[in-house]
C-alpha cells in the first residue's frame, strides 16, 4: 500500500483567512486509485483543505505556506489555464450543497451539452459525450429517459446527489473529490450514495477524495482516513489504523466512542466534553488538550509533533507517541 | 389515562402539484413517563405529527387530546395549561431563536408572559435555567446573543427556554441532528438527564436509529412511511426483530461506524429496495408495496391493518406477510462477529427473548489491530 504513487500531495499547507488559520501545517498524499477520507468536524479545516487541492482557495483565503502538487506538478505554479486544465479533466469535485448545484431553468440534458461545449477536446463527438453520461446515469443507479429531460426541481434530494456525481465524471477526471456526499440525505440514500461511490471507484478505478463528518461513512468506504481537528492534523492512516490501532489520537478514540448506533453497546458510549476551540484564540499546545482525557502538563504548553511510523500511521499527541520515541519522525 | 393521545389524525397541506396526504389516520397514545421514538424518511410526516402534538398544526381530520381533552377545544386556563406542558425542540438551534434577544430575554420572555416566578424572582429562575442545561451562569453570558454561541450552546438555550415553562411532554424534533459528531452525545444525555429528574416524558423525532436507541432505550419506537404508521412496538423488540419491510431496510442500510461489519455484503433485499428509491407510493393496497422487495399481489390490492405481531407483546406491524421480514444484522457477538463477518444469510441476531435489552456487541472483544494490519 505505501508503495502507490503518489497522485496528489499536500506538503506542509497553511492556508489563512485573515489571522484565522483554517489550515496548517497539514501533509497529507492520496496514491492513485484509492479512497481517501477526511473526517472533522464542522470548522476543522476540511472542507478547505478539499477544495485546497483542486487550487480553489477563495480569497480572502490564501495559502500562506506549503504546496498541493498534482503527479508532481505544484498547483501555485499553474496558469489559470493550466488550472482549468485540471479542473477539467483530471480533477473533479461535488459540493456540498449538490441540491443548489444546476441550473434550474434549463433541462440536465442541455447542462450536459453545455459541459460538453466548454471542454470540446474530451470526446470526438457531442454524440460519444452523451452516450458516456447515459452510461454514468446508470451506474449511479438512474434511468437515462428519466433523467435527460428533466430540470432540477423534479428531482429528489437524493437523485440530485447521484445527478451530480455523473456530471462530476462526466470528463473521465482522475480524482473525484466528493464534500460531504451523504448527509443530508437520508437512510436509505445514503445506502445508495455509499454503493455507488464503492462501484465507480471499482469499474471506473477513479481515485476518490471525500469529506465527511460521519465516521460511519469512513468505515464504509475509506482506504485511507485523515482526522482533522481545528485546523491541524491529527491522526492519519488507514482506516484499520484509524479504527482499532492501539496507537490512536485520544480525539479520534473519544469521537468513535461518543458515536451513538444501532450495533454499539448505549452503556459503552462516552461524550466528548467541551467544545471545538475558537480558530482564532487557539491554546499555544495541543489543539484537544482542554477536552483530552489523557492529558498532562506539557499538552496545554507544547504543539505536539506528528510522528509516523514506518506503516504510514501518523499520530499527533504527546501522550500516546511518548513510547515510541523520537524514531518515526517525518 | 394516556398523556396525550392522537385519534384517527390526517393531515395534508395545500399544494398545486402535490396533493398526496402528510398522515393518514394516524393514532398515537403517549403514555406519561415512557417515551416515543418516531422514526422515517424524510417526508414521512414526523415533523408534522410532532407539530400536530405541539398544538401548532390543526389536523384536517381526527382529534389530539391533552388529559382526555381535544386541544381545539380548550379555552382560557386550561388551554394555557396545555400549551405550558407540551413544549417542542426544534431541530435547527440556528432558527429557534430569536436573533434580537439574548441569552437572559430569551428565556425571562415566557417566564414572565406565563407568570412561572413572581417578577423579582425572574433573574433567579433564569439563573437555575441556564444551570440546568449545563450552560455558563457569567454576567457576561447572559448578554450574549445567538450569533455568539456554538451550535451546542444553542440547543442548550433551546432546551433551557423549553423547561423554563415546565412542561410535562416535550416534543424533540431531530435534537440533534445539526450539531456536530462530538457534541450529540453531551445533548442527548442532557435531555435524558431532564427527563428523569423533571419526570418529563419525551417525543423523540429522528431518522437515525442508532440515536433512538441510545435515547429512548425501554421506550417505543413507531416507524413511519409516507404518513401511515407501518410498525410500533418496543425499542429494542422493534430494532432486533422488525416485522416490515420497511423497517428491516431502513435497519440494513445504516452505515455502520466499524469497518469490518460495514464491507460485509448486504442483503439483495436492500439492494432491490435501493433501485425502486424512487418508486411514488401506491395509492391502493400496502402504502410500500412500490418500493418492497418482499411485494406479493395481495399487497397491490388490498391495504394491510395494524395487527398485533404474534409472539410479542405491544409490537404491531402493518404488513400482510410479517415473517418473510428476515431479521436485521446487528451484533451477534464478539466470537461470532470474528468467525464470520463476511457470512450474511445465516446470521439472524440472537432472540431478545423479550427481554428489555438488545444483546450487546462487546467492542474490548475485537481482536487487536496487529490481525489487520
Amino acid at each position: 500500500m505505501a508503495a502507490d504513487p503518489a497522485l496528489l500531495e499536500v506538503q506542509d499547507l497553511t492556508v489563512s483567512f485573515g489571522k484565522v488559520r483554517a489550515v496548517e501545517n497539514v501533509s497529507l498524499s492520496v496514491g492513485q486509485g484509492r479512497v481517501y477520507g477526511l473526517v472533522g468536524e464542522s470548522g476543522c479545516g476540511k472542507s478547505t483543505l478539499a477544495y485546497a487541492l483542486l487550487g480553489l482557495v477563495a480569497p480572502p483565503g490564501r495559502i500562506v505556506s506549503g504546496a498541493v502538487r498534482f503527479r508532481g506538478q505544484d498547483l501555485a505554479r499553474m496558469s489559470y489555464r493550466e488550472l482549468r486544465r485540471l479542473r477539467a479533466r483530471h480533477i473533479a469535485v461535488v459540493f456540498q450543497a449538490a441540491m443548489s448545484a444546476f441550473n434550474p431553468v434549463i433541462s440536465i440534458g442541455a447542462q450536459v451539452e453545455h459541459i460538453l461545449d466548454a471542454h470540446p477536446g474530451v470526446y470526438p463527438s457531442h454524440q460519444a459525450g452523451r452516450e458516456y453520461f447515459e452510461e454514468l446515469l446508470r451506474l449511479v443507479r438512474l434511468r437515462p429517459e428519466q433523467v435527460w429531460r428533466t430540470y432540477e426541481s423534479r428531482l429528489s434530494g437524493g437523485m440530485k446527489q447521484r445527478v451530480a456525481i455523473a456530471f462530476a465524471l462526466l470528463l473521465k477526471p482522475e480524482v473525484l473529490v466528493l464534500d460531504e456526499p451523504t448527509t443530508a440525505l437520508d437512510v436509505l440514500s445514503q445506502r445508495l450514495v455509499i454503493d455507488i461511490v464503492r462501484d465507480l471507484h471499482q469499474s471506473l478505478d477513479t481515485t476518490v477524495v471525500f469529506v465527511t463528518h460521519d465516521l460511519a461513512v469512513v468505515a464504509e468506504l475509506a482506504e485511507r482516513v485523515a482526522v482533522m481537528y481545528a485546523g491541524r492534523l491529527v491522526e492519519s492512516g488507514t482506516v484499520e489504523e484509524i479504527f482499532f490501532d492501539d496507537r490512536r489520537h485520544p480525539y479520534v478514540k473519544a469521537l468513535i466512542s461518543a458515536m451513538p448506533s444501532v450495533a454499539a453497546d448505549p452503556a459503552r458510549l462516552r461524550p466528548i466534553p467541551g467544545q471545538v476551540p475558537d480558530l482564532s484564540a487557539l491554546p499555544p499546545g495541543c489543539r484537544f488538550e482542554p477536552r483530552c482525557a489523557l492529558a498532562v502538563p506539557v499538552c496545554p504548553l507544547v504543539e505536539p509533533e506528528l510522528v509516523v511510523t514506518a506503516s504510514g500511521h501518523a499520530v499527533s499527541c504527546h501522550v500516546v507517541n511518548s513510547g515510541l520515541g523520537r524514531d518515526g519522525g517525518q | 389515562m394516556s398523556l396525550l393521545s392522537v385519534e384517527h389524525v390526517s393531515h395534508r397541506y395545500q399544494s398545486a402539484r402535490d396533493d398526496r396526504p402528510v398522515l393518514q389516520d394516524v393514532s398515537v397514545e403517549i403514555e406519561s413517563g415512557q417515551d416515543l421514538a418516531v422514526v422515517g424518511e424524510s417526508g414521512c410526516g414526523k415533523t408534522t405529527l410532532g407539530r400536530l402534538i405541539a398544538g401548532l398544526t390543526r389536523p384536517a381530520a381526527g382529534t389530539v387530546s391533552f388529559d382526555g381533552a381535544d386541544i381545539w377545544q380548550l379555552r382560557g386556563a386550561q388551554y394555557r395549561e396545555y400549551r405550558q406542558s407540551v413544549q417542542l425542540v426544534h431541530q435547527d438551534p440556528y432558527g429557534a431563536l430569536n436573533p434580537g434577544l439574548t441569552v437572559a430575554e430569551t428565556l425571562a420572555g415566557g417566564l414572565r408572559h406565563q407568570h412561572i416566578v413572581p417578577r423579582r424572582e425572574v433573574r433567579d429562575e433564569v439563573l437555575r435555567l441556564l444551570g440546568l442545561a449545563g450552560l455558563d451562569t457569567s454576567r457576561a453570558f447572559l448578554e450574549r446573543y445567538p450569533h455568539q454561541l456554538s451550535g451546542g450552546q444553542r440547543q442548550r438555550l433551546v432546551i433551557a427556554r423549553a423547561m423554563a415553562l415546565r412542561p410535562s411532554l416535550l416534543v424533540a424534533d431531530e435534537p440533534v441532528s445539526m450539531l456536530d459528531v462530538s457534541m450529540r452525545l453531551s445533548i442527548l444525555d442532557l435531555l435524558k438527564s431532564l427527563g428523569r429528574s423533571h419526570g418529563l416524558t419525551y417525543l423523540f423525532i429522528s431518522h437515525d436509529f442508532g440515536v433512538v436507541r441510545y435515547f429512548a432505550a425501554g421506550g417505543r419506537i413507531m416507524v413511519m412511511f409516507f404518513g401511515v404508521v407501518v410498525e410500533s412496538g418496543p425499542v429494542e423488540e422493534v430494532i432486533a426483530r422488525p416485522r416490515h419491510p420497511y423497517t428491516f431496510l431502513l435497519l440494513d442500510a445504516i452505515p455502520e461506524p466499524d469497518p469490518r461489519r460495514a464491507r460485509r455484503r448486504r442483503s439483495d433485499a436492500t439492494r432491490i429496495a435501493a433501485e425502486r428509491i424512487e418508486a411514488y407510493p401506491a395509492g391502493t393496497g400496502c402504502v410500500f408495496a412500490n418500493r418492497c422487495p418482499f411485494v406479493r399481489d395481495r399487497c397491490r390490492a388490498e391495504r394491510p391493518p395494524s395487527l398485533p405481531v404474534a409472539g410479542a407483546s405491544g409490537h404491531w406491524s402493518a404488513c400482510w406477510y410479517p415473517e418473510d421480514v428476515p431479521s436485521p444484522l446487528l451484533p451477534a457477538g464478539g466470537a461470532a462477529e470474528k468467525a464470520g463477518s463476511s457470512s450474511l444469510s445465516g446470521s439472524p441476531v440472537p432472540p431478545a427473548g423479550g427481554g428489555p435489552a438488545v444483546q450487546a456487541v462487546d467492542l474490548a472483544a475485537r481482536p487487536a489491530a496487529g490481525e489487520v494490519g
